[in-house]
């Protein structure tokens, strides 16, 4: 009982929701350069869907209180109204996470009767 | 950089995720600008800091995060409040007093009005619960509250709408409703009502004992109240199929107890001792089946969602179609909760009522509270400048004018507090009193609603009294008042003498009311009525009598009740005696389709019509003018009447003794009376015809003077071998006479506490006031005293500044005043005039009394040495 809570927390950890999962990917791409603006032009110009500022701001905050971010204050450029930029990179957890992700999804196509997507 | 949607997120985001977000903020909006232009980029910023309002991002509230310092600063707030209060005592105390006396007005009168508005509030059906009236087109429409016994039945098999609908009689009000319970040894007088089967399922009375389905259907049955069941049955708890005997003039006999039920409550305006059934009334009086008889009063019960509007428009025109005869009579329903309060009617429509009463109370209690606020206000705003260090070092420390609102207004609620606990004492010591003058238990048990009526009052008092002080003094910029600058502005000064202004025009306003009150009540009291009411007792006789008003055997002997008289007459103590129908006081029959020679046939006049036995003019001492008083040697009965003078000229009639008028059959005038007042002075002298009956049941006998004791023992003692068992309720008639102006003697007595209230807490606040003018002019004071001025002068000088308010308050309030005088003595026909020196005096004892209040203070400043005054420079 006690193990199977545990595992349960434990997978619980590395589920990611569709647009946290986005958001992680985007920063793992960005690689070093990844604050607020070019997450958001990222997954704008990636993807061709509008990313509101709240819902960009509420999800990192969530991803880094989970563990999967980190962040670290950077400098500040002139259009910021001196302003500090926060510089968000993927830690180890947030890459298990993702790879976690990946591999139910591949479990899940790889289980997938051909007949599905013949019948298309 | 744009300024209000950046300003809007610095207030709700968390602080620590600020810099960065708003920096992607500013980023996005720059862009935006060189493309979009600043526009757009604005009306975007505005959404996306819109969207920004997640829970995630916004910080946690205020008051939430400020908690751990809420409560020291709530405790630091609170010594300070005691400390200023040990320092500036006259003023605490002054505040105390004024507003403690306000809040015990205010609760005092909440109770009351709490305890009227609760009046018949416990019948569960009672929003479907209406109670049907009848209007009698004459004149005047009149309206009436009895109805025939089958329309009840009639409603339930006519009216779709209709649930249920009761018949009830109370044994008449014109008769004696006192009968005798007997039940073995014991006898308890008591009264009853007849009532329908369904009585029981259309109030809410609680049956304790017995089915309400068929306590009410056996002619043989009783219900009792628990109180008389106590009274007569030693088990009273096993009261069912007893049997109880009921002596009254109108029938006797014996019932068996069908169902015992409890004691109506004080709430309730229905009062009764038992009930039987309905049917035992029509059995007794032949009339009272008929739609022809008023015997009853119709209350009914409509269904759920029934249209009241459709069911009044079919009421109308109901008792016509019954019987054409009844053309004059239309009715209507009156809803039965609001019956109490809503009592009086003008022309067959609801007119007010006690309800008056209870709103003209609230008014005064509220406005008695305003002016202690308004003292409060004044007082501590004038303290301000006493405080101006203390809002200058705090604010320089970093005090918000929250905290300072925070302080300000902590203190004024522990005032408030402070007062409530006395005013709770004093309601505490006051409400038997309170309850002996309306009685009812005001304070019979202590409900959640008292409470939170108190919660909320004090809270309002608070907020009142507090609000302006608080966001006054917070105001207050630390730059000025460190230098010392007055923070006095003339806007200040004019707000605080508007308040003295509005105090001193109610003080007026109550100082004219009570004098015209007590003029007119003096006036009702001394006035001339045409009769003399001294020594003169009046009570009902409660043995059985025989007259055609009570449509009892009509021409049978009345040989008890006449040998009755004729012992009290004998009395020596006695000087008359006589007897009449119902009471002179109050209603007086009236009769109109009276003709005489030479009426315009076209006219209806309707005259005041009193039956009365022999001696009664003898016993009130009434003038005669022309011609005889009615006397038994001659004879005299229905077929004589006298004339009032207005009668006389009404008719036109010269020499009229001995001329014969139409009032149902020719009458003979016999004689003429000097008109006197019947009953209350708010009605004019009427033309009036006596007619002679001596069969009625009120008993006046005009005693010997100064042998009044002597005269009711020895009455009483003839009445108790006549009557065994009955109560001897006898009353004097100037006594009655007072009552009929209760509600005015009443309202004075109550102006004189509210307005003795309203003056002590206008003269404490101009007392404080002046104190802290005396305080802020000390240093011109000296001078003035330096260069010569005696303290006369000073006291002058410093009054000056009062006078000019209370001046303006008279010009005020007379003019009001009078309005209100005027309306007031309008409900009166004969009536003092307005004297102008009702209101000379009533502006003269407001100047003199703000001059006493004002030179208490002033007094004392004058006389301080000068060196005390100038030694700080």
């Amino acid at each position: 009982m006690y193990y199977r809570v545990l595992q349960g927390h434990g997978m619980k950890k590395y589920q990611l929701g569709e647009f946290e999962e986005v958001v992680l990917l985007t920063v793992g791409i960005l690689d070093g350069d990844a604050y607020g603006v070019t997450i958001k032009d990222e997954i704008e110009s990636r993807l061709k869907r509008e990313v509101s500022v709240g819902a960009l701001q509420i999800t990192l905050r969530r991803l880094e209180s989970k563990g999967h971010l980190k962040s670290k204050l950077g400098g500040t450029e002139k259009n910021r109204g001196g302003r500090p930029k926060l510089y968000f990179v993927l830690t180890a957890g947030g890459k298990r996470a993702l790879l976690h992700t990946r591999n139910t999804r591949d479990e899940l196509w790889s289980a997938l009767p051909q007949l599905t997507f013949k019948l298309e | 950089m744009p300024g209000f949607p950046l300003k809007l997120l610095r207030w709700f985001c968390k602080p620590e995720y600020l810099p960065d977000i708003e920096g992607d903020l500013l980023q996005l909006y720059y862009r935006r600008t060189e493309s979009l232009g600043r526009r757009r980029a604005h009306l975007l910023l505005i959404r996306d800091v819109l969207l920004l309002c997640r829970p995630g991002l916004v910080r946690s509230s205020d008051l939430l995060r400020r908690n751990k310092n809420l409560t020291a600063m709530l405790k630091h707030n609170l010594t300070l409040s005691f400390r200023s209060f040990a320092r500036h005592k006259t003023t605490f105390v002054i505040n105390v007093i004024g507003l403690s006396s306000g809040l015990m007005c205010v609760l005092l009168i909440g109770l009351w009005v709490k305890s009227e508005l609760a009046v018949d509030q416990f019948h569960k059906q009672g929003s479907r619960l209406y109670q049907v009236m009848n209007n009698l087109q004459s004149q005047n429409t009149i309206t009436l509250d009895i109805t025939p016994v089958p329309l009840a039945s009639a409603l339930v098999a006519e009216f779709p709408e209709v649930e249920r609908a009761v018949s009830t009689n109370n044994f008449f009000s014109w008769e004696t409703r006192d009968g005798i319970l007997s039940a073995g040894d014991v006898s308890i007088q008591a009264t009853g009502w007849h009532a329908g089967p369904d009585f029981f399922k259309v109030f809410s009375f609680r049956l304790l004992q017995g089915d309400e389905n068929r306590v009410l259907t056996d002619k043989n049955s009783i219900v009792i109240s628990e109180a008389v069941a106590r009274k007569l049955f030693s088990d009273s708890d096993n009261a069912i199929g007893k049997s109880i005997y009921w002596k009254h003039p109108l029938f006797e006999g014996t019932f068996l107890v069908s169902g015992v039920f409890e004691t109506p409550p004080a709430a309730s305006s229905a009062k009764f001792d038992f009930l039987i059934s309905m049917e035992v009334l029509l059995d007794h009086d032949r009339w009272a089946a008929k739609w022809t008889g008023d015997y009853a009063q119709t209350f009914v019960l409509l269904k759920e969602g029934a249209d009241v509007v459709q069911f009044d428009a079919k009421l109308k025109g109901f008792l016509k179609s019954k019987d054409p005869g009844l053309a004059r009579f239309s009715l209507f329903s009156q809803p039965y909760l609001s019956r109490y309060l809503y009592g009086n009617y003008v022309n067959g429509v609801t007119s007010g009522g006690r309800i008056d009463n209870v709103r003209l109370f609230s008014v005064l209690a509220l406005f008695i509270l305003l002016i202690a606020c308004i003292n409060f206000i004044n007082l501590s705003t004038a303290e301000g400048s006493l405080r101006m260090k203390e809002i200058g070092v705090k604010k320089t420390m970093g005090a918000s004018q929250w905290l300072m609102v925070h302080r300000f207004f902590v203190e004024s609620l522990v005032m408030t507090l402070i007062s409530a606990v006395v005013a709770i004492v004093l309601v505490f010591l006051i409400t038997p009193y309170m309850n002996d003058l309306v009685g009812r238990d005001l304070l019979s048990t202590i409900e959640p609603q008292h409470l939170i009526g108190l919660g909320g009052i004090v809270l309002l008092t608070a907020i009142i009294a507090g609000a302006y002080p608080a966001i006054h003094l917070s105001r207050f910029k630390p730059v000025a008042v460190l230098k010392g600058r007055l923070a006095e502005s003339r806007g200040q000064w004019t707000f605080r003498r508007s308040l003295v202004v509005f105090q001193f025009a109610l003080v007026v306003i109550f100082l004219v009311a009570i004098q015209v009150i007590h003029r007119q009540i003096e006036f009702t009291q001394t006035k001339d009525l045409g009769y003399n009411r001294y020594n003169i007792i009046s009570f009902p006789w409660k043995g059985e009598l025989y007259n055609m008003w009570n449509g009892l055997g009509e021409g049978k002997s009345n040989q008890n009740f006449e040998s009755f008289m004729s012992r009290v007459r004998e009395l020596p103590s006695v000087l008359h005696a006589t007897n009449l129908l119902g009471n002179i006081l109050e209603k007086i029959p009236s009769q109109s389709g009276i003709t005489w020679n030479g009426l315009d046939s076209e006219r209806d006049y309707e005259f005041q019509s009193p039956v009365v036995g022999f001696d009664f003019i003898e016993t009130l001492g009434i003038e005669m003018r022309e011609g005889r008083t009615f006397a038994k040697d001659r004879h005299d009965d229905y077929s004589k009447v006298i004339l009032n003078e207005s009668a006389v000229k009404l008719m036109g009639l010269r020499d009229p003794v001995g001329k014969k008028i139409d009032m149902n059959g020719g009458s003979e005038i016999v004689g003429v009376v000097r008109d006197f007042h019947y009953g209350s002075l708010h009605e004019a002298v009427q033309p009036l015809i006596f007619r002679c009956d001596p069969t009625g049941r009120t008993v006046m006998i005009k005693i010997r003077p100064g042998q009044e004791q002597k005269a009711i023992d020895e009455i009483q003692k003839v009445y108790a071998t006549f009557l065994p068992g009955y109560t001897f309720d006898a009353t004097f008639m100037d006594d009655d006479y007072l009552a009929l102006y209760a509600s005015e003697t009443s309202m004075a007595s109550l102006s004189q506490y509210l307005s003795v209230v309203a003056i002590i807490i206008s003269c404490l606040g101009l007392f404080g006031l002046a104190a802290f003018a005396a305080d802020r002019r000390m240093k011109e004071i000296s001078i003035r005293k330096v260069f010569g001025s005696t303290p006369a002068d000073v006291v002058r000088i410093l009054s000056r500044e009062f006078t000019v308010p209370v001046l303006i308050a008279i010009v005020i309030g007379l003019p009001i005043s009078f309005f209100l005088a005027k309306e007031w003595l309008s409900g009166f026909a004969e009536r003092i005039d307005l004297a102008w020196w009702y209101f000379v005096l009533a502006a003269i004892i407001a100047l003199v009394v703000s001059w006493l209040a004002v030179a208490l203070k002033t007094l004392k400043a004058a006389r301080v040495s000068v060196l005390r005054g100038l030694r700080e420079e």
